[in-house]
Order: C-alpha cells, then structure tokens, then sequence
C-alpha cells in the first residue's frame, strides 16, 4: 500500500501549474543556451528588447522576451514552442540554431501558425522542405546551404578576379560526419563543381564536439590531394585541435579556411589563429564600416562584459528589430497583418547589410541570402569579401609551418 | 488484500494518467511524452540489469526502432501505426539474431559489446544516404495523427503501458525468480535447472523490441529523424541515470526517477535557463552518491526502520 501511494504522490508531482502575465507585447524565443551561439543570440536579442523599451517600446507597450533552452535537441525545441504559444501566449517567435532542433519544431509551427522569424537551420534538404511553401508565417533570416555556397562561389570567383595572384583549382573539404558537414559538402561539389572549374575532393571527420578530435587521417587526405584551398566545415570545439595537428603536419594549404557556426572565444589570441580564414557573417571589424554594428557591439558589451564571438548575436539582435519594426508598421500582432509588415522589412542591421525577404527555392520569406569571406589578421577578424563590406586584404598566401 | 490492492492503485493512476489530456494542455503534454519516452527506456534497461546484464546500447535499439518505423512509412509505404509495430518487431528479431553472439557474454564485455552494436548501427544508417538519407536524416511528409497532441499523448502512454505490463510481468512470474537467481550466482542457477540463455535472450528480445517500439513512437510523433537525433547517447545515458536515482531491480524505481528527473530538468530549465543543466548534474550526482539504493529504495528502508521502531516501541510498553 506504501508503493502504491508512493506511486500516486510521484505521478501528483508531474502535474505542473503554470502561469499567464500580463499586457506587454511578448516574444517567444528558443535557442541552446549551453552553446556560445544560442547563449550569445539570446543574450543579444534581450538587449535588443531593452533598447527598444528604452526608446518607447512598441505601440505603447513594452516587448517582453521569455527565452527557452531547446538544448540542442529536437523534443526539447518542440516543448518550448509549445509552451511559449499555448501557456504563455507570446505574439511572435523568434531564435533557434540547429537544423536537427528546428524539425522537430516543424510540427508544432504548422499547428498553430503563429508568426516565426528565425536566425537558424541551414539544412535545406529537409528543413525547408519540411516548413514548404505554404508556410507564409516562417520568416528564415539565415541563410540556406545551398545559398551560402553560392555566395562563396561568387566571392572567390571576384576574389581571384581582383587579386590574380590568387589562384584556386583544387578544394578540399573536411566536413565534420553529421548533417551539417554532409550538407556542405554537398553544395560545395555542386556550387564549385558545376562547371569543372574547380576540382573537388572531400573527406568526413568526428567533431571534437561529438567525441572525436583526431583529424590525422582527413588532413592526411587533404595533404595528399594538395588543395589551393582547404576547407573544413565543423563545430568551434574543432578550430584549434586542427589547426594544432595541421601544424604538426606540416601541412601547407594556399587558403586554409575553417567554416563553424562559431569560433571559441580567444580564438584570435592564439597565434595559430593567424591569416586562418572563415566564412561567416559578422566582424567586430564591421563596426567601421556600419553605425548599427558599433552600435550593436557597444551594447552588447557594455551589458555583458563579452565580445560577441558568433554572428548568432547580431542576427538575434536583428530579429527583434525586424520584428518590433513589423509591429509599428502593422499597428498590431494579428498574424496577417504582421506578414504584411514584415514582407516590407528594410532593416539596415550590425551584420553590414540591409535585411529584406524574397523568396528562396521553396519558402517564400528568405532573409539573408549571402555570407561574408574573413580572414583571422593580428588576432582581428577582418573582412575580405564583399568588397562593399571589406575591412581588409586578404593575406595569402597562409604562411609555412615554422 | 496487498495483492489486489496495488492493483486497485495502479488502476487509479493509469486512469488518471489516461484522462491527463482532459485537464493538461499541449505542453505539459509534450513534456510528459518525453518522461514517458525515457521512463519506459529506464524500466526495459533495468529489466535487463535483473539478471546481472548491464546493457549501453539502448539508443541502438531505439535508433534502430526510429529508423525501421520511418523508412517503413516513406520507402514501403506503410501505415504509420502499423510501422510502429513493424518496428517493435523488427528490433526484438535484430536482438534475436544478435542474441544468439552476445548473450554468451557476461559483465564489461556484454556492456562494451552493446555500446559498440550502438555505433555500428549509427553508422550503418549514416552511409546508407540513398536509403536512409545519410547524416542529414528523413522528413516524413506529416506526424502520426496530424500532430494532435492529445493523440500523441496516447500512443505514447500506450507504450509505456506495455512496457510497464511487460517488466510487472517479469516481476511476477518465474522470470523474476530465474533472472535474480542468473544475477545472484549463474553456476548455482544452472545447477538447479535455470536455462539460463534462453531466459536471458527473451529478456534482451523483449527489453530491445519495447526500445524500438519507443523510438519509433517518438520518430512518428515528430516526424523525421537523423542518426544524431536517433542514435543520440542521451537515450542511454538519461535512462541509467534514472534507474539508479529511482532505485534499479523494480519496476516503480525507474517510474520513479523519471518522474523526478524529468520534472525537475523542465522546472530547472524554466528557472535557472542558462545554468540549469549543471544544477541537473550535481543533482544527479549527489542522489546517487548519497542514495544508492534510489528513492525507492530510500522509501523501503525508512519504511522498515519505522515498522521496526514501532514494534520496539509497543515492546517497551508491554
């Protein structure tokens, strides 16, 4: 009889009452708050949320941003949507990183249909097929892989075109074995392999982030198949181990060029991180270039005591704007209307370029369409393609081992 | 009387449990599958664990399970209810097979062998790209039930039902009696006629096939999958953790554990969002290095202490 009760007052114990509040216009955000991107976006759209109040707030009321850790993981994300729209009744969604989260959210968006404007996914195989054409609330500012790696083809193409000592023929890419590596890979050999200009060979390796950490047999590949331009697509946890076995090594790319999400903090105090190049779509650098970034980066670190490490932030904080900015503009949050708003986004934003939504291969609210080409410079991020946005030039090619 | 009264209780909380879509909205909802998902996966563990076998390749299974569902519905066609019991079938026969080479395996050795199947499966489904769709995983065009969640609810009640029915059936029958007798001392159990491979391969069949019932619950219920999503260590590690916190040898210890566990990690998540999962950790590590025996079997023993100071207590005043 003592178990059985036991077992009543246990499953007593699963029944959780929740709260409502009051009258603010609310936001709705998930992101991995363990991880430096998600931790940072978060971070950088609540200080988003504060200038806004600070100014005024929205139609009379103040934005309130409530923040759920999707912890990397797909149930996770779909619990915290569900309860940021039905318990907490939030008026738009914003956030999210991961691709593999972001499906498992997919269900639940098409549920309720409420307005979402997200800085995650790239995954288009599945998560824009997933979210489909009919989905006219999903609002995608980052871009899909398929566009990121047009617009590095594009940006060697004039890269080489500006700076003829710069030559490509051979890339080769370590891609880290899960889907974000295998999806790069594969708009890579499609983008840059096309047209035979370039010839492209590739091998997979276990992210440091997954357990694994030992890159001697891919860069081993790498050195054998002498490539103009190395490039490895995995996780910041994977940035300096590389580097060190590559040193190692010995081995001597012309370009060597690393493409995680995000880099780890104090990456450019190491000396290994010199004339290492990446893709990615903000620089502390920008704050030269644009008011918005020094803005942006001022704020931000002000408030945090951090530098932003990852464009996570200044896309976060873009999404509040664009979002704050719809609502003006709509005069409400009805969900319509709000679609009619942000559809006429113009958003001059930190990440050095202005912000509106076109349609990509299948959704029909693309934000951002294109990343920028950086170079690791005396411990500085600089910018070396778009030429609009350059900080720098680019350094090249990457010094010998000593 | 005690017999048929902790049946009368566990009738009362499967009732209450079935009507929570009445009362609770989509998020607790949602919030109670995944305890569900990981209660279930913590009781067939520790029904292995019965007999002494401790198994880490439960996320194997469930992957396998993830897998064998989802494929049956975008590559065979398949009804989505029948390609969960397709894949409940397909797990337990996949354990069948391998039974037959690792169950002759005993200690660190049939653990390191799981935990290696886990791998291999992962990476099997990782280059099958045209099949399985390779790391970038598939999508099935919608969830089981259009994503009702009361419906959701259900079907994954309904599998932690069976796995609960399962494990008090092995705890009530002469398995219990066999698989304790396997844990205790495996020469002294054979002597005295226990045939101790077959009680263990229906244990792992049985054990593997509610894994892969559950996994293809979950894949069905959110509707794609990828070998980092399927084949994630969490399926395994999550459910030890909760067998041990509730107390490992029973069925109600891991019910127990996951309750506690999954409550608190949603609560901590809300209250402390960006330090949350440390706080998790230590508790974790505190309960076991100070419980070991779970709450469960904390419960018993102050239950016994009492009983005992009582009786002393009514000999005193004799």
């Amino acid at each position: 009889m003592k178990k059985a009760l036991a077992v009543i007052a246990i499953f007593a114990l699963a029944v959780p009452a929740f709260a409502q509040s009051g009258d603010t216009i609310k936001l709705g955000g998930t992101w991995p708050l363990a991880d430096i991107t998600g931790k940072q976006g978060s971070m950088a759209a609540q200080l988003a949320v504060e200038e806004i109040n600070a100014a005024g707030g929205v139609l009379g009321k103040k934005l309130e941003l409530i923040v759920i850790d999707d912890e990397l993981k797909a149930d996770k994300g779909a619990a915290a949507f569900e309860k940021l729209i039905t318990v907490d009744n939030v008026d738009v969604l914003v956030g999210g990183m991961a691709s593999g989260v972001a499906l498992g959210q997919v269900p639940v968006l098409k549920k309720y249909g409420k307005v979402y404007v997200t800085t995650g996914a790239a995954a288009s195989s599945t998560v824009e097929k997933a979210i489909g054409a009919d989905s006219d609330w999903y609002f995608h500012l980052h871009p899909w892989d398929y566009n990121q790696g047009a617009s590095y083809a594009q940006g060697w193409d004039e890269i080489q075109k500006k700076y003829p000592s710069i030559k490509i023929k051979k890339i080769f890419l370590a891609y880290e074995e899960g889907a974000f590596g295998k999806s790069s890979f594969d708009q890579t050999k499609v983008l840059f392999g096309a047209d035979k200009r370039y010839v492209i060979d590739g091998a997979p390796f276990k992210s440091a982030a997954q357990g694994g950490g030992d890159y001697g047999a891919v860069l081993e590949a790498a050195k054998t198949f002498k490539p103009d331009l190395f490039l490895w697509a995995g996780w910041d946890a994977d940035a300096l181990p590389m580097l060190e076995q590559a040193k190692a090594m010995k081995f001597n790319p012309g370009i060597y060029l690393g493409a995680p999400p995000g880099w780890p903090i104090g990456f450019g105090t190491s000396k290994l991180s010199d004339n290492v190049m990446f893709y990615g779509m903000w620089a502390p650098s920008i704050n030269e270039i644009s008011p918005a970034s020094k803005k942006f980066y001022t704020g931000f670190v002000k408030k945090y005591k951090e530098e932003p490490a990852t464009y996570f932030a200044p896309l976060s904080y873009s999404a509040i704007y664009i979002i704050a900015d719809a609502i003006k503009l709509a005069g409400t949050v009805e969900t319509n209307a709000l679609i009619k708003a942000l559809e006429a986004t113009k958003y001059a934003s930190p990440l050095g370029q202005t912000i509106t939504f076109t349609p990509a291969n299948i959704i029909k609210h693309q934000g951002i369409k294109n990343q920028k080409i950086l170079q690791w410079q005396n411990g500085r991020q600089e910018v070396i393609w778009p030429f609009e946005s350059a900080t720098a030039k680019p350094v090249y090619p990457f010094p010998k081992w000593k | 009387m005690k017999f048929k009264t902790s049946y009368l209780v566990a009738a009362v909380v499967a009732a209450i449990m079935i009507a929570f879509p009445t009362f609770l909205g989509a998020y607790p909802l949602n919030v109670a599958r995944s305890v569900m998902t990981y209660m279930a996966l913590a009781i067939t563990w520790d029904m292995l664990l019965r007999s002494g076998q401790i198994s880490f390749g439960i996320a194997g299974l469930f992957g396998l399970g993830s897998y064998a569902s989802i494929l049956a519905v975008l590559r065979g066609g398949m009804d989505p209810l029948l390609s969960i019991v397709f894949a409940t079938v397909f797990s337990g026969a996949m354990a069948y097979a391998l039974g037959f080479a690792i169950l002759r395996l005993r200690a660190m050795y049939f653990s390191i062998t799981t935990l290696a199947l886990m791998e291999i499966f992962r990476i099997v489904i990782h280059n099958m790209h045209d099949f399985s769709g390779g790391p970038e995983g598939v999508v099935l065009p919608t969830v089981i039930f259009g994503g009702n969640a009361s419906a959701l609810y259900w079907l994954c009640l309904g599998g932690l039902f069976i796995t609960i029915g399962a494990s008090w059936f092995f705890e009530k029958s002469k398995m219990h009696l066999a698989l304790t007798a396997i844990r205790n001392d495996e020469t002294s159990a054979r002597s005295n006629g226990v045939n101790i491979f077959k009680y263990l391969l229906i244990t792992f069949v049985v054990t593997s096939a509610m894994q892969g019932m559950m996994g293809a619950i979950q894949v069905q219920s959110y509707g794609f999958t990828a070998p980092d999503t399927a084949f994630d260590a969490n399926f395994t590690l999550l459910p030890l953790a909760i067998a041990l916190l509730g107390g490992i040898h029973s069925t109600v210890g891991p019910m127990a554990g996951a309750v506690l566990l999954g409550v608190a990690a949603e609560w901590l998540k809300l209250k402390i969002p960006y330090g949350h999962l440390i706080v998790y950790g230590i508790i974790i590590i505190l309960v076991i290095l100070f419980m070991p025996q779970g709450i469960v079997g904390m419960i018993r023993r102050a239950g016994r202490a009492a009983g005992r100071a009582g009786k002393q207590t009514g000999a005193n005043h004799e």
